[in-house]
């Protein structure tokens, strides 16, 4: 199996979030052995954000490793694992809701995609940025 | 993410109908509207008084950052509003050609309408202190009282208030005090004595800072707002508000910083690194402080405890300009008069002419335009509304009735927060509030 | 000559005026100029004294066209033309059917003036008799809600007091030896024994006790000022009041000095019981013109005071009481009237915020706030010299009713600023506040006075100056006076005392 990283790279709907790792130099910490949980928005989810939204994050590593850090729990979880809990820590801080009945839905996005292993972790592919608050 | 609505969904409703009081505000908003009502004449309103603020606004926030990095922790601050050139001309991120995320197309310096005003007043050419002395000058006492208030009230989401408590910028502030009064050793043993004090006093200019990186962002749009409105491309309120949204998401991940320059020497109390945005750290607590809470204000309420005017919790403060009785707000010494003095010599020649032909006329302007300005002020919240649902909940056009009801209850918890009856939310609904 | 001019100017333009349309501005401008030249005439009197008239006029009744003018009548005519150019400058710009309004308000001034001119009794009675159809007509059409039940008051006592006035004066004729003789040198010299007197001064007291009004005789006082019209309420306040006060001056005091020392005692009693009365009552008052009425009713017992008293101190506090108190309460009134005139309720619950400056009446609570200052008697003002006049001359004759009187002054306080407080500060209600601001036309009545009110309290003299010989005499007429001041310390204030009457 590859990596987080080399597996959303390989999909080729991830384009912009992999920018924003690099740009937030995060590349390194997801790299690592983890394991990870990661929800990962697609282009598309990115281009829907109002205009500018993405660049000034991108302008602003610190501001955009918060946000991509949102997305990211510590330890690998699998769907069933994820909806037995109400709420999980990001490691950005903040709480981060999951839906417990169908359809599979993680704060305002819905996964597209679940349990994509991966070799430090598991990715569920999103179709939205989720941001805190 | 545009907030406009496709027709389709108007024809066959996913959702029941709301019960609320405000039903009818819930579902414009569903719509993609503004709490505002969509006529021409509210439009013409807040767009007029968004440049009449804006114009106040940028003096605000270049001379907040002023005394947030540079008059620092001066004992005796008397000329703290005399900004220097260098702040004055300090280009705003936002605006002029060498903006990398331009909102305005005007230039990067200080507006020239707040420098004519500066340099006349409404008495005429005089020494710049005689100018400070006679009080004809930008009322720069509103800006503090709304620092004040998003100070006190602190918590109000975002990380900013815990970080002012952690060790980290107690060291980062510690160094910045000993380096700004290095050589002082009267102040330095005043410190070493009473070093709370001094952390206190810093923790409120990291809000200076704070509020002046926040409306260094709003100035350039309400002027880009007021551009288009003239060259006839902003026709609703609606598009207003969108306009407003966009904007919010474009600089939401604007970082909020608290540097300090001693001569050339930059001393990070606040760095970037620390993550602060602009959306979580400045604009929602802002939002919250200043138009919902502020503070009851000295002469209309009673702060004597067993009077109970004063809610004993914070979060029923109920004194922000969503609230305000224009009234008793426009006497001596209550800090939105403060702006709606400053406000009252930037109106725009048709907003002049509508507030002439109204009741007194140009006596009561004051009040007419704090009334305008207090739509322009819904206006901003159904933004900041309408982005907070755009990012954290369900697009309008949503054809998830879960997803709908979600932004219902989102939209209904918004609207419960104006069922007290101070809330203006049911007079801004009718033209004939003025 | 000069002295019909008086009469004949508010006469001619009386009949005149309803000759001009309806809605000519003519009519209101023509009133005022009759009034203003009045008192223009008036003050050329001041300084070229007329002489006297006395002709025959219907000598089988005794009554002799007597005109004259002297200390004591010329400051009462002067504030009478004063007072009615004021009360139509303040009457509103649509005044309805100003046709018969405006010579309604000329013959009223026509009686005072001839009342005051009067130096005939009969003919006194005949211009006191006078007055009281033009404002009953003036009450009854023009009025506030209640303004029937109002009128029919006032006119039951008007002529109640009109036939105890009659009366009065019929006995003080035929109890003269020598034939019908009714002018007032003949009556002041009369030789009445104390017994007759004293039933005379009964009927005086009733006659002018009801106009005045004093306790218990006051039970038309509120309800009429409070209907009247602005102008009409500021005229018979501020004028037609003076004339019980005049009446008791000269038919009580001059005619009947015996009765009227003998009963100064209770006279100086019902005076504070008045002004005390009128102040409580003042104090409880939910509307404004009501609250000004018993106000008056206040002032009216301090001059009753004054009067008992009879030193000539206090006797130049009743002239200047008289004058003082007629400009501050029609100042009230027309204040009151400009307020209800624009946000068209004179309620004070209704009331309150007027202060703002953008959207209130800035300027007329400014005003309203001197005028208060004046009613309460804050120095400075002309209230203050009146009262300090009244009080200093009444207290070496009655001190107990003077303190109670000095008590009812301070209470005038309470319902000043209780007024002031509820109508001027507070909130302004932003759904009622949509009227415009006053104009300069409707402000002059109100700063003219108000001008009046400053001048007299920084300038006694104004208040005091026309009458202090014509008032002495009068004092030194009651006995128990004389004796008190002999024996009180030498009152060096007093300049006109008799040098024998001063202590040995």
């Amino acid at each position: 199996m590859a990596s987080i990283l080399e597996t959303a790279a390989s999909v080729g709907v991830f384009n912009t979030l992999l920018a924003a790792v690099d740009a937030a130099g995060l590349r390194g910490a997801l790299e690592g052995p983890g394991p990870f949980t990661v929800f990962a928005p697609v282009d598309d989810a990115f281009a829907a954000l109002p205009p500018g939204t993405v660049q000034t994050l991108v302008d602003n590593p610190p501001q955009l490793a918060r946000i991509l850090k949102y997305h990211v729990l510590s330890g690998a979880y699998s769907r069933e694992q994820l909806v037995a809990e109400e709420n999980w820590d990001s490691l950005e801080g903040a709480p981060i809701p999951i839906r417990s009945q169908d359809p599979f839905e993680v704060k305002n996005a819905t996964v597209v995609t679940a349990d994509v292993v991966c070799d430090n972790g598991v990715v569920h592919v999103i179709d939205r940025v989720i941001l805190p608050g | 993410m545009s907030a406009t609505v496709a027709s389709e969904r108007i024809k066959a409703p996913l959702i029941p109908p709301s019960t609320h009081r405000y039903a009818d505000v819930i579902h414009r908003l569903e719509a993609g509207g503004s709490m505002l009502p969509d006529t021409p004449e509210n439009l013409k309103q807040i767009i007029g008084i968004y440049k009449a603020y804006a114009v106040p606004m940028d003096f605000y926030w270049r001379d907040l950052l002023y005394i947030a990095e540079r008059v620092f922790l001066n004992p005796l601050p008397a000329f703290k509003y005399f900004i220097s050139q260098e702040y004055l001309d300090r280009p705003n991120s936002y605006a002029g050609d060498q903006s990398p995320l331009r909102i305005w197309r005007g230039g990067e310096k200080a507006h020239p309408e707040l420098l004519e005003f500066m340099e006349r007043g409404e008495t005429g050419r005089m020494p710049k202190l005689l100018h400070h002395l006679w009080h004809d000058r930008v009322n720069m006492e509103f800006a503090e009282a709304c620092m004040q208030a998003m100070l006190w009230h602190q918590g109000m989401g975002g990380r900013f208030n815990d970080y002012l408590e952690s060790d980290a910028y107690r060291a980062n502030a510690d160094r910045a005090i000993k380096a700004y009064f290095k050589g002082n050793p009267l102040m330095l043993g005043l410190y070493a004595l009473f070093p709370e004090m001094f952390l206190e006093q810093v923790r409120q200019l990291s809000y200076y800072s704070n509020l002046g990186l926040f409306w260094e962002v709003m100035a350039p749009v309400f002027f880009e707002m007021s551009d288009l409105y003239d060259e006839g491309k902003l026709t609703s309120v609606p598009e207003a508000m969108d306009f407003l949204v966009n904007g919010i998401f474009a600089v939401a991940g604007r970082p909020i910083y608290h540097h300090l320059y001693i001569g050339d020497e930059c001393y990070e109390i606040i760095p970037k690194s620390e993550g602060f945005t602009w959306l979580y750290e400045a604009a929602l607590p802002y939002v919250e402080a200043v138009f919902y809470r502020t503070s009851p204000f000295r002469g209309t309420k009673s702060y004597n405890a067993q009077a109970a005017q004063v809610p004993a919790d914070q979060a029923d403060f109920h004194y922000g300009i969503l609230y305000a009785d224009v009234f008793p707000v426009g006497s001596a010494g209550i800090p939105p008069t403060l702006l709606m003095q400053d406000m009252l010599h930037f109106l725009p020649p048709y907003l002049k002419e509508i507030y002439r032909e109204h009741k007194r006329g140009e006596e009561d302007e004051l009040i007419q335009l704090g009334i305008t300005f207090q739509r322009s002020m819904y206006n901003v919240t159904s933004a900041v509304i309408q982005a907070l649902r755009c990012a954290l909940l369900y697009p309008l056009d949503d054809t998830n009735p879960e997803h709908l009801m979600a932004n219902r209850r989102f939209f209904e918890a918004q609207m419960d927060r104006f069922l007290r009856p101070e809330a203006r939310l049911s007079d801004i609904q009718s033209q004939d509030y003025r | 000559m000069d002295l019909f001019l008086l009469l004949l100017i508010p006469l001619l333009a009386g009949v005149l005026l309803p000759l001009l349309p309806a809605a000519s501005p003519w009519l209101r401008r023509g009133a005022l100029a009759a009034a203003l030249l009045q008192l223009l005439d008036g003050l050329w009197l001041w300084q070229h004294p007329p002489a006297g008239v006395s002709t025959s006029w219907l000598p089988r009744l005794g009554l002799r066209l007597e005109l004259g003018l002297d200390g004591l009548t010329l400051p009462l005519v002067l504030l009478a033309a004063l007072l009615t150019a004021m009360a139509v400058m303040a009457s509103p710009l649509d005044q309805s059917r100003p046709r018969l309004f405006f010579p309604l308000l000329l013959a009223t001034n026509l009686g005072l003036i001839g009342a005051f001119l009067a130096r005939n009794a009969l003919l006194f009675l005949l211009a006191y008799e006078l007055i009281l159809i033009p404002t009953t007509l003036l009450v009854a059409t023009w009025g506030g809600e209640r303004r029937a039940g109002a009128a029919i008051r006032f006119l039951t006592y008007g002529a109640v007091s009109g036939v105890a006035l009659l009366a009065a004066v019929l006995a003080l004729g035929w109890l003269q030896p020598g034939g019908l003789n009714f002018s007032y040198t003949a009556l002041a010299d009369h030789n009445l024994s104390v017994g007759q007197q004293r039933w005379i001064l009964a009927l005086v007291l009733l006659a002018f006790g009801l106009k005045l009004p004093v306790v218990p005789l006051h039970g038309w006082q509120p309800m009429t000022y409070s209907q009247a019209p602005t102008s009409v309420a500021m005229l018979m306040s501020g004028v037609v009041s003076k004339l019980g006060a005049y009446g008791l001056l000269r038919f009580g005091l001059e005619f009947l000095p015996d009765a009227w020392s003998a009963w100064s005692p209770w006279l100086a009693a019902v005076g504070a019981i008045s002004a005390i009365y009128g102040a409580l009552n003042a104090i409880v008052q939910m509307e404004m013109r009501r609250l000004v009425a018993y106000s008056s009713l206040g002032h009216m017992g301090m001059l009753l005071l004054a009067l008992a008293a009879a030193t000539p101190l206090s006797l130049q506090g009743v002239i200047a009481q008289m004058l003082a108190h007629g400009l501050i309460i029609a100042l009230l009134f027309c204040l009151v009237g400009l307020i209800e005139l624009r946000t068209g309720t004179s309620t004070i619950p209704e009331l309150s915020g007027l202060l703002n400056p953008q959207r209130g009446l800035p300027f007329t609570l400014g005003l309203m706030l001197l005028a208060l200052m004046a009613a309460a008697g804050v120095p400075g003002l002309a209230g203050f010299v009146a009262e300090l006049l009244v009080f200093e001359g009444s207290w070496v004759a009655f001190p107990w009713p003077t303190l109670v009187c000095l008590l009812a002054s301070g209470l005038t306080a309470v319902y000043a600023i209780r007024l002031f407080n509820r109508v001027g500060f507070g909130r302004l209600d932003n759904d009622r506040a949509d009227w415009v601001s006053t104009s300069w036309a409707e402000r002059t009545p109100a700063l003219v006075l108000t001008a009046l009110v400053l001048v007299a309290g920084l300038w006694p003299s104004m208040l005091t100056g026309f009458s202090e010989t014509a008032t002495a005499p009068l004092a030194l007429r009651s006995s128990d006076a004389v004796t008190v001041i002999a024996m009180a310390p030498a009152n060096l204030n007093s300049p006109n005392l008799n040098p024998a009457q001063l202590p040995a």
